[in-house]
């Protein structure tokens, strides 16, 4: 377990950013509340056997006591770095993702099931966007209910999903919480 | 002149009448010309005259004396007063009285000495101010000035003689002076004079405009006469005329072929009168706009214009009319400037006179005018364009489906791609030809004789006036941005005269929006709406503000076809602007409960957090702003509760929100993004103070949402909206200010509590219920009772706490004794 080098931290907070714009900043500096301490300090992020894990810094503190091959998880996985060198977010990030998102876009009930079985958003799943979405921002699905259920990227902006036809895609698929089920063995 | 004193003399020794007394001319010429020689009649004894009178009376009878005296103060009376009149300066016109009791009429001996000059110039004078107050009293004066002079004369003669020489000098200056008497005199029958002529020619046109139509130049010329008077009411007759014998088509003039065909007599005589018809019009329609400019003229040449405008704008030279009017649309005469405005928008909401052309070419004179100006105009002109109203039904019918109708009109505003919509407008038409080739012709007879045009050309005249209308108000909205951006502090106080009609416009023709610049517009709109980046000088006020978040609501849900944008930075703005948001000023509570209304309670769905950050913050809102804002504030909070379930964690005695509060576990309640204020996890504390609010409606409504989250889920929807709470509170607000008057409908259920509370004691001194005098007194003494115990309680206090300073200090002596005594005996001891 080691802290981000300057490249790493650049990759995952430039992804982190395309879904919460601003917000990052609320991220980085959100007081942490786990931890047995008084005061807990912040969350960070640290680098695990190639997973980026969003943990609290009294967690930190404990984990070092435990040998680096044996330290399976800790905190919050928000993502891993693949062989060649790029960072993938995964769906435990989701919780994350929802309370600081930029951009996002409810499905209707009728959609819902095919985005969890891993399908792309379509234009007639759109139950309700955000304005300014550009393409290839990044997007955080809701049901209608308000209940996080994914992210994607978006494929076409705001404006011009207005004129989409019914089949167009709107967000690629990236995760979603199928995946919970799906790839149980991944994760 | 005193020479009401000489008056009595010349009228006593023959009873001749007046008339009777025969005058020569010559006599009667001198006389005039030497009026002021009379002068020596101030110096006549006054006692000998009187004397002679009292010797005359003597002789006759009582009666008739008594008549005769009367008769004869009476005319002595009128003639000081004239002859002071006339001869005095009005300054000195009053008698001073002697201690003896004698009147001194001051007469104008000042003449003599005054240079020749200076007595013309008077001489003017009073005459001037005679013409004015009448003109039948200066006549019978003069002739008896004239009767009476001549009487002089003959007294006078040899002094006369022997002033002729300086008199010839004289003679001259004073033929001016009577010149220009005369000339003051005939003004105002030359007024009536030309009145009546215009009458006449009037009625004559108005009687049979065909024949008497040559008499129409001659009206308009009267307009040029020297008197302005004359010239107005020339200017007003005329309207008057031209409403009237306008015909109800356009005039063309033949042309020169047609000239050379041989027509019958009486189209000919149609021709000619056509033609001067519409010469004597154009004449006077220059001269219109020429008195335009003229101080003068302004008002009355600005109501002509409009008035012509308002009744005739199917006639010729409408475009003429029109810029005249536009142009002064944002005059900064009150009064001109309504005018214009009241005729512009009478002629948009009037399509039918004039086929809808000449909306046309108003609003694009009005966008023209807009352009020119940049921006910098009275916001009433735009404000007209409020009174526009497009016919969707038509457009629709016309084109194949509604979708349609908006994109080309669009298209053809921003990026001029006119002869795309061209393209489209005639394949329609061609298409129409095809299917009923037939008719075509009879169609076009028809359209010629009905004046009434077809759907498609109506509709291409609707696209044309909306493409102006958007294209203003697009310009405006880019130059409000532009100007607080700080490119240029102009002008100072109002730097965005026309935002808010423009604002409001957009808002009334939202729905006619073209989807291409939503995002355009909503994009210019957000920056208006931050107000965040400006300096403090030029910002945008709250209400403009306010007034963005609502237009863009308003765009979005107008045009939403499938697609539900939420507008989520709208919602941050205006969540920041419920803190900045002063009610004490008057429209501000207003359009704010507007945009609760149409942002809040009217959306379908919202986010938990921002749902839960907006109840939480109207609730703190509606704590410190008055009953009005807070019921508004209160029924939106009800709107949201209902919608949003879990929501109502807020309304549990539990803080912390469970699981439901995500990443922020705290309640910021100065965050500025709804989203990270972490209001779930906060309690709605507020509303417990609120049901204990002094106004009952408001004490009652937050009652009933506390108990929501206890009662049973089925709730039963809240009909009113917080505009409507608002207007309605607003108005209970003054009478509950002035009078101190529940509002009515409450007035009952609280009666019955009332009687009850009377009797408890000092409660009702906070209960607002009680108005009538009885109540007053019931608590006036209640106060004052209050009032004695606490004096007392007071009183009590301070006379034992100066009883405990002086039983200290008592005992402070005496220890103090005892000290001493112990002292004295210590040493008593050594010693």
């Amino acid at each position: 377990m080691r802290p981000l080098d300057e490249k790493e931290t650049t990759t995952v907070f430039e992804k982190l950013f395309k879904f919460t714009g601003n917000n990052l900043k609320h991220i980085v500096e959100r007081p942490s509340s786990e931890g047995p301490e008084q005061d807990p300090g912040r969350y960070c992020f640290r680098l695990q056997k190639n997973r980026v894990f969003y943990v609290s810094e009294s967690l930190v503190k404990r984990a070092t006591n435990i040998n680096r091959e044996k330290l399976i998880s800790l905190g919050t996985c928000i993502g891993k770095f693949t062989k060649g060198g790029s960072f993938h977010l995964t769906v435990q990030c989701l919780d994350l993702l929802a309370a600081h998102a930029r951009h996002k876009i409810w499905l209707k009930p009728t959609s819902e099931m095919s985005f969890l079985y891993g399908n792309h958003v379509l234009k007639s799943g759109l139950g309700r966007i955000t304005e300014n979405i550009n393409a290839n921002d990044g997007v955080v699905i809701y049901s209608m209910s308000d209940l996080p259920l994914g992210f994607g990227i978006a494929a076409k902006s705001t404006q011009d999903c207005r004129k989409l036809d019914p089949n167009g895609i709107v967000v690629l698929h990236q995760a979603d919480i199928g995946e919970y089920l799906r790839m149980e063995d991944d994760l | 002149m005193g020479k009401k004193r000489g008056n009595p003399l010349p009228l006593l020794p023959p009873e001749v009448e007046e008339d009777e007394i025969e005058v020569s001319d010559e006599d009667l010429q001198f006389v005039k010309e030497n009026r002021y020689y009379a002068g020596f009649l101030s110096k006549l004894d006054t006692k000998s005259i009187t004397k002679h009178v009292v010797r005359l009376a003597d002789g006759k009878k009582e009666d008739a004396l008594e008549s005769f005296y009367e008769k004869r103060k009476k005319k002595a009376f009128i003639e000081n007063n004239e002859g002071n009149a006339l001869q005095l300066d009005p300054v000195d016109a009053l008698p001073v009285k002697t201690l003896d009791g004698k009147l001194y009429y001051r007469t104008s001996s000042v003449d003599v000495t005054k240079p020749q000059t200076g007595l013309q110039e008077d001489n003017t004078k009073t005459n001037d101010q005679n013409v004015d107050n009448d003109e039948n009293k200066i006549k019978p004066t003069k002739a008896e000035r004239r009767e009476k002079l001549k009487k002089i004369k003959k007294i006078a003669k040899k002094q006369v003689e022997e002033e002729n020489k300086i008199d010839e000098v004289q003679r001259d200056l004073k033929s001016e002076v009577l010149e220009k008497v005369k000339q003051e005199l005939s003004a105002e029958e030359l007024f009536l004079q030309k009145k009546g002529k215009i009458a006449e020619i009037g009625m004559g046109l108005l009687a049979d405009p065909e024949n008497n139509i040559a008499s129409l130049k001659e009206l308009v010329q009267t307009c040029n006469d020297t008197d302005h008077n004359v010239a107005k009411l020339g200017l007003l007759s005329l309207l008057a005329l031209f409403k009237d014998i306008i015909p109800g088509y356009r005039i063309r003039l033949p042309t020169d072929k047609e000239l050379q065909m041989k027509v019958s007599k009486e189209v000919k005589k149609m021709r000619d009168y056509e033609s001067m018809l519409l010469n004597s019009y154009k004449a006077y329609l220059q001269k219109l706009v020429a008195f335009g400019k003229q101080p003068f003229f302004q008002q009355v040449a600005v109501r002509c214009i409009c008035n012509l405008l308002e009744a005739v704008p199917h006639f010729n030279y409408r475009e003429n009319l029109l810029a005249e009017t536009v142009k002064n649309t944002s005059s900064s005469d009150d009064v001109i400037r309504k005018l214009s405005c009241s005729a512009i928008k009478s002629l948009f909401m009037n399509e039918g006179k004039h086929g809808g052309e000449a909306t046309v070419e108003a609003v694009q004179l009005i966008a023209d005018h807009v352009k020119i100006h940049n921006c910098q105009l009275h916001p009433d002109c735009i404000e007209v364009f409020l009174a526009l109203s497009f016919d969707e039904d038509l457009a629709k019918s016309t084109s194949e489906n509604g979708k349609e109708k908006v994109k080309p009109k669009k298209k053809g505003k921003h990026t001029p791609a006119v002869p795309n919509q061209l393209a489209k407008d005639d394949k329609k038409l061609s298409k129409k030809e095809l299917a009923a080739k037939t008719r075509v012709e009879v169609n076009t007879d028809f359209k010629a004789v009905s004046f009434a045009p077809d759907a498609s050309e109506r509709k291409k005249l609707q696209t044309q006036t909306l493409a102006a209308v958007f294209e203003t108000y697009f310009r405006i909205l880019k130059q409000s941005i532009e100007s607080t951006a700080g490119i240029k502090i102009g002008s100072g106080t109002k730097l965005r005269p026309l935002l808010i009609p423009c604002l409001k416009g957009l808002g009334k023709f939202s729905h006619l929006i073209s989807v291409d610049f939503m995002g355009d517009l909503l994009n210019k709109l957000k920056r208006l709406a931050s107000g965040r980046n400006l300096s403090t000088e030029n910002c945008r006020t709250v209400s403009e503000r306010i007034q963005c978040c609502i237009v863009a609501f308003k765009v979005m849900r107008n045009n939403l076809d499938s697609l539900i944008i939420d507008l989520q930075e709208f919602f941050i703005h205006l969540y920041n602007l419920l803190l900045e948001c002063k009610p004490n000023r008057e429209d501000e509570g207003e359009l704010l409960a507007e945009a609760l209304k149409t942002m809040l309670c009217e959306g379908r769905q919202h986010d938990m957090q921002r749902a839960a950050a907006f109840i939480k913050r109207l609730a703190t809102f509606s704590l410190c702003y008055g009953p009005a804002e807070a019921m508004a504030a209160l029924v939106t909070m009800k709107h949201l509760l209902q919608k949003n379930s879990k929501c109502r964690n807020l309304l549990e005695n539990d803080g912390g929100g469970g699981s439901l509060s995500c990443s922020v576990a705290k309640y910021h309640p100065d965050a500025t993004d709804p989203n990270l204020s972490g209001a779930l996890s906060s309690v709605l504390w507020e509303l417990s103070l609120l049901s204990k609010h002094y106004h009952p409606a408001v004490s009652a409504m937050a009652s009933s949402i506390a108990n929501m989250g206890t009662g049973h889920n089925q709730m039963f929807l809240s009909i009113i909206s917080p505009g409507q709470a608002f207007s309605e509170y607003s108005i209970a607000r003054e009478s509950f200010k002035l009078s101190i008057k529940p509002p009515a409908s409450i007035c009952k259920r609280k009666k019955v509590m009332d009687s009850q509370q009377r009797k408890k004691v000092l409660e009702s001194s906070a209960d607002p219920h009680w108005n009538d005098q009885e109540h007053e007194d019931l608590v006036r003494k209640r106060f004052s009772d209050h009032f004695k115990v606490f004096r007392n309680i007071l009183e009590n206090e301070r006379l034992r706490r100066e009883l405990n300073l002086t039983m200290s200090s008592i005992h402070l002596y005496e220890e103090y004794r005892r000290e001493k005594k112990k002292k004295k005996r210590r040493c008593l001891d050594k010693v």
